[in-house]
């Protein structure tokens, strides 16, 4: 028998691990960003290089599941004698992954750009600079956001992944909860009614974002 | 008005890999006039104006601009400073086919953005002259208008006031009409026309061969990378000696009976 109680019940220990999986993809994403825009120049840059350092990092990340690097780097960090939190390792392990996916979202949005809007900004005498930060990048950022958005669920989603480093989060705490109620079923629908919850508040943010940023 | 340039043209050659697209092309285009570049597709017109302010690279020969060479600093020598090349170029007014308008900026913005970022210019200035020249094109209604609320027609008005605005010495068209409906090429036609009656030299590369008959001082036809002639429209366009300019003429003559 379902047991509504229990259901209700199971919100407040999940909304409190909730907190961890915000903190996860939210700064997964931010870090993210950063290091994705890094990724990016490298992959848009003249030397071959940088180009291939930007392809062997993309390569890796995307085609290892994030499980495996979660616990190749929880079991990396210690031999190589850096002691810290699982938190942080689950932190940078969903940032270099994010970065690796952002960076190819932005590269492909400033190739799409028709070359015109360059070629616009030279004959007028424009510096490279003001071409980038005026005409290249607005267009490549609001183009972006459908797909950063969507990378920002796919992460919130991935983040459950990082129970197995001990992190507790919304999925890791719901197995807890079923541990100590012996209710599964109630504590994982309240885990998959959290997680949806923040994903639709996420989509909406990105239509309104697009909608904002619509040319 | 400014002054005018001229240009001079001297033994152009441009290469895409193996291919010679500009073969040894000499053209002098005086101040004030209208030069116009006719002939086939792929015939290299579009790569020769593009040249004249360096979006292209030549491969040999020279492009001056008032006596002065773009783009390299002696013939054949190393490229010139960026700083210099784009000094060179924010006197000449270059107008695409496909507007090329910044599509997340207002017509006046569009207009405004290189008054700022290339002259220095406050921004209310700059606004202020840009109005003046969307208005002097007609647009004095639709200054707040992103592009993709604008007809083809207007848009390419707006780049034309874009490229006017920076009080270029020089104005380079290509292909400025062949992106519009039929209906909407005359006001385009029309600004151009009152550009070029306002002394500006013009280059203007058209399939628009009523223009380059009314409009042009001088009609320069190529054909596969070669400069086959250069003479004033009445001669070159109506009793052309040349057989490649007389077949070329013959098909779009039949082309545009109705």
């Amino acid at each position: 028998m379902f047991s509504l109680s229990s259901f209700l019940d199971a919100f407040w220990p999940l909304t409190m691990a909730a907190r961890y999986t915000l903190l996860v993809s939210g700064l997964g994403i931010a870090l993210g960003l950063v290091i994705g825009a890094f990724v990016c120049v490298l992959a848009l840059s003249k030397s071959r290089v940088w180009r291939t350092v930007a392809a062997v990092w993309v390569s890796y990340l995307r085609g290892v599941p994030m499980l495996v690097q979660l616990l190749v780097v929880f079991f990396l960090l210690p031999v190589i004698g850096i002691d810290v939190p699982a938190i942080v390792g689950a932190v940078v392990t969903t940032a270099i992954v994010a970065s690796a996916y952002i960076s190819e979202i932005w590269r492909g949005a400033i190739m799409a750009l028709p070359k015109g809007q360059t070629e616009a900004a030279i004959a007028i005498g424009m510096r490279p600079r003001d071409s980038w930060t005026r005409i290249i990048l607005p267009q490549a950022v609001a183009l972006s956001i459908p797909q950063l958005i969507n990378e920002l669920i796919l992460l919130v989603k991935a983040s459950s992944l990082v129970s197995v480093v001990g992190v507790m989060e919304i999925t890791r705490a719901s197995q807890a909860q079923a541990g100590v109620t012996f209710r599964p079923l109630e504590a994982y629908l309240a885990a998959a009614c959290l997680y949806l919850a923040i994903n639709l508040c996420l989509a909406a943010l990105g239509r309104w974002l697009e909608h904002r940023m619509a040319v | 008005m400014v002054e005018a340039s001229s240009v001079e043209i001297r033994k152009v050659n441009k290469y895409y890999g193996q291919f010679h697209a500009l073969k040894d092309i000499d053209l002098t285009i005086p101040p004030g006039k209208v030069t116009c570049l006719i002939g086939p597709s792929g015939s290299g017109k579009s790569s020769l104006l593009r040249c004249i302010n360096f979006l292209e690279e030549y491969d040999s020969g020279e492009v001056l601009i008032d006596g002065q060479l773009i783009g390299y600093e002696t013939p054949g020598g190393r490229r010139m400073a960026p700083r210099r090349l784009r000094q060179m170029r924010s006197t000449i007014g270059m107008v695409f086919q496909q507007f090329n308008l910044w599509p997340h900026m207002t017509a006046q913005e569009n207009v405004a953005e290189g008054l700022i970022r290339v002259r220095g210019m406050r921004k209310p200035q700059a606004m202020e002259r840009a109005a003046e020249a969307l208005t002097r094109v007609g647009l004095a209604d639709r200054m707040g208008n992103h592009p993709s609320r604008l007809s083809g027609g207007q848009q390419q008005r707006v780049a034309i006031a874009r490229a006017v605005a920076m009080d270029p010495r020089l104005m380079l068209f290509d292909e400025p009409t062949s992106a519009l409906d039929p209906e909407l090429v005359g006001e385009v036609l029309n600004v151009m026309k009152a550009l070029a009656a306002g002394g500006m030299t013009m280059v203007v590369v058209t399939h628009e061969m009523g223009f380059a008959a009314h409009v042009a001082d001088q009609v320069a036809f190529l054909e596969a990378g070669e400069l086959v002639g250069v003479d004033v429209p009445s001669r070159i366009l109506r009793e052309p000696e040349d057989p490649r300019i007389q077949s070329f003429l013959r098909t779009y003559r039949e082309r545009n009976v109705i």
